[in-house]
């Protein structure tokens, strides 16, 4: 008795846990990538979500730009095959278009080049009623998808309104892409299954297992194979065959237009390059674990022939912004997704711009608790311990200069220790 | 004389030689329909037990073949789907064959397999993750199944249904499914390329950690053959059936052996019969067992 409460104890515990516990998966696991990924690899910036709100069927765009870091790491494969594409949790959104440089992107591109900017362009249709979390994501042969800032976006409306009409080259119009050639391919599904179904009904209603086990022992296999069943077979085999032959002219004759998957990749030219008229040299880096702070020292020079002021320190979608520079505020949208921009300002020991032919050292700080929760310290634990990351500098006419800051990070563990720093 | 004794055996033999089954076997009317309750129970097992193992075996093998519209290639698919497909069946033939003499084993699992197949595209694919059916339409080998099994009950021969039916089974693998997929091969074009419909699918829905180059898609035509590369797939893809079809065959005899473990105490003890031993009494089980 007692062993049956406990049992049943244990069961009501268990039922509650898978029932009580189980929460809907609206995002998608993209903190759980490794930080070397997300900051040494590709950078993305200006990343527009036109809306956040659509209805079904309601188109919107995603642009942005990304950098690849010369920084490249050992253990990621170079971006020599890259494709284009969003991430959300299902086909939530259809892909109507995308664009790269203003390049088709529906295939993958060759060689795209370190160092590096890209432009990208989304047009994606809504298609499930809900709330997603949608990212723009540059995915590389031999790592894996590589995810851009993520923005959540509603969608209404019902879901069976949803449709995806195309029109075919020879002229034949599809109106939904969901459902198009279901009806022939399932009815001739069901077409192979009958046939089998009267074959193997054809043996299924004899005796089956043991008698015939038996009579095939006793060496009586005339009874279990006639020259009828034989015959039954050869019939039955003309009928295969002019069903998968006849078939298959049937519909070469019906679609004499048909086209193989479409394979190979595209070739795209970067951007157009602007000098950041900067060069960064970062001396020192540490991390301080329990204060949550990545602090650089590094001796900056204005190699250009313009003041500089630094406006931003960018790596892994997260944002460390100078508040009080409105050439910088004048690039954060009121719509970028407020969890991957740092609540504390950039530091920045020497604010003032950067005079032409003037190198400077100075000390900057990104405190956040946005480096936890976007699991980025981990990267401390990385074989190579770097951090990467692109600075924005901004002229007096509020034009944006980017440059590539990174290199070796070491980690203090203790307050003590990060107060000696 | 001797032609009498002859005559008067054969008529002997004609009268005592039973016709039907269950009369061969020596089943009474009880024990034949003892015996029919457990052809359904092994029926129903072998449906749902081979149905989840050759619906493992062929996702493990081929599975993004298999699932998507747009790896369904003209090259590749037809050729590596039914080298793995072929597999169960050749097993399930030589186990089912070479102990009851029935000639299934092929469109047994063939169909175990699109039933299970299509019952994962509506429960995983629609209800849990909303891929629309067009984006997964399978493939089938019903029809090469069936060659395999007729061959099989025409030459009843290992080594000549795999030489005809093995070859049969891989190469009409293209033909008898392109009845059903030929729609998705149509062009349209699509931001200035041109693309299938197949292709189109499957950009439109995304596959969020799928991205278009994992498509192990043909690179370009095989320059002799022009564009009839589908037809030399599937005349190779035939040749390797052979092979890999006698070698499940193979496989499936050894799978279907009845051996018996050597009796001792602790064989006996599981089955309750420890006492009986303790008594002195000899207790046999099956036909190779000794105490």
């Amino acid at each position: 008795m007692m062993r049956i409460s406990v049992f049943f104890r244990l069961a009501l515990a268990a039922t509650a846990l898978v029932v009580c516990a189980v929460t809907s998966a609206l995002a998608h696991g993209e903190r759980a990538q490794e930080p070397y990924l997300r900051t040494r690899t590709v950078q993305f910036y200006d990343v527009h979500f036109s809306k956040t709100k659509v209805a079904v069927n309601e188109e919107f765009e995603i642009t942005g730009k990304f950098h690849l870091m010369t920084d490249w790491p050992d253990a990621v494969s170079l971006p020599d095959v890259v494709f284009i594409s969003s991430v959300s949790p299902g086909p939530t959104l259809t892909r109507v278009a995308t664009f790269l440089d203003d390049e088709p992107a529906r295939q993958s591109f060759s060689k795209l080049e370190l160092g590096r900017d890209y432009n990208f362009r989304m047009v994606l249709k809504a298609r499930t009623p809900g709330l997603a979390h949608i990212h723009p994501t540059v995915s590389v042969k031999g790592s894996g998808p590589l995810v851009g800032p993520g923005q959540w976006i509603e969608t209404t409306g019902v879901a069976t309104d949803f449709a995806f009409p195309i029109a075919t080259l020879t002229g034949e119009h599809i109106p939904d892409l969901q459902t198009f050639g279901l009806t022939n391919a399932i009815g001739w599904h069901v077409v192979w299954v009958v046939i089998a179904a009267v074959w193997l009904l054809f043996w299924l209603v004899r005796p089956l297992l043991l008698p015939r086990w038996i009579a095939l022992q006793k060496g009586r296999e005339d009874a279990l194979v006639s020259m009828t069943d034989t015959a039954v077979a050869l019939s039955l085999t003309v009928v295969v065959l002019a069903l998968i032959f006849g078939g298959y002219a049937w519909e070469v004759q019906r679609y004499p237009y048909n086209v193989p998957l479409q394979s190979g990749t595209s070739k795209v030219a970067p951007m157009a390059k602007i000098e950041p008229g900067v060069t960064i040299n970062v001396s020192d880096a540490t991390y301080d674990v329990p204060g949550r702070s990545m602090r650089l020292k590094a001796s900056i020079s204005n190699v250009g022939p313009e003041a500089l002021t630094i406006g931003e320190l960018t790596t892994a979608n997260i944002r460390f912004i100078v508040r009080s520079l409105p050439s910088e505020m004048a690039n954060v949208a009121s719509d970028y997704p407020v969890d991957l921009i740092a609540r504390t300002d950039l530091k920045i020991s020497d604010p003032s711009p950067l005079k032409p032919g003037e190198t400077r050292v100075v000390q900057i700080e990104a405190t956040d608790a946005v480096w936890e929760t976007e699991r980025l310290v981990s990267f401390l634990t990385d074989v190579d311990s770097k951090f990467g990351g692109l600075m924005f500098f901004y002229n007096d006419k509020g034009e944006r200069r980017i440059a590539e800051i990174g290199g070796p990070i070491v980690p203090t563990f203790t307050e003590l220790s990060a107060a000696t720093q | 004389m001797s032609a009498i004794t002859a005559n008067d055996v054969s008529l002997a033999s004609t009268k005592q030689r039973p016709d039907s089954v269950i009369e061969i076997a020596g089943f009474t009317p009880e024990a034949a329909k003892y015996s029919r309750i457990f052809d359904f129970l092994v029926v129903f097992a072998v449906i749902t037990l081979f149905a989840g193992a050759i619906h493992l075996h062929v996702m493990l093998t081929v599975g993004d073949w298999d699932m998507y519209v747009d790896w369904k290639d003209r090259q590749f698919w037809p050729l590596v789907m039914p080298i793995s497909m072929i597999m169960f069946p050749a097993a399930l033939q030589s186990i089912f064959w070479s102990n009851f003499r029935l000639p299934i084993g092929a469109t047994v699992a063939a169909t175990v397999l699109l039933l299970t197949t299509w019952i994962g595209r509506y429960a995983n694919w629609w209800v849990w993750t909303g891929f629309p059916f067009t984006e997964g339409v399978p493939s089938q080998m019903i029809a090469g199944a069936l060659l395999m099994d007729f061959a099989l009950i025409v030459l009843r021969n290992a080594v000549l249904t795999a030489i005809f039916g093995g070859f049969a089974f891989g190469f009409v693998f293209w033909a008898s499914n392109y009845s059903a997929l030929a729609p998705y091969f149509l062009p349209v074009e699509h931001q200035g390329t041109v693309a299938s419909v197949a292709d189109m699918i499957g950009y439109t829905f995304p596959r969020s950690n799928m991205p278009e180059y994992l498509r192990i898609i043909e690179r370009g035509t095989l320059r002799t053959f022009g564009s009839s590369v589908s037809w030399v797939s599937a005349v190779f893809a035939g040749f390797v059936c052979i092979f890999v079809y006698y070698a499940w065959w193979k496989l499936g005899e050894f799978a279907s052996q009845a051996t018996f473990l050597k009796n001792n105490r602790s064989i006996m003890s599981y089955m309750g019969l420890r006492d009986a031993d303790e008594a002195g009494q000899t207790a046999k089980i099956g036909g190779g067992a000794q105490s």
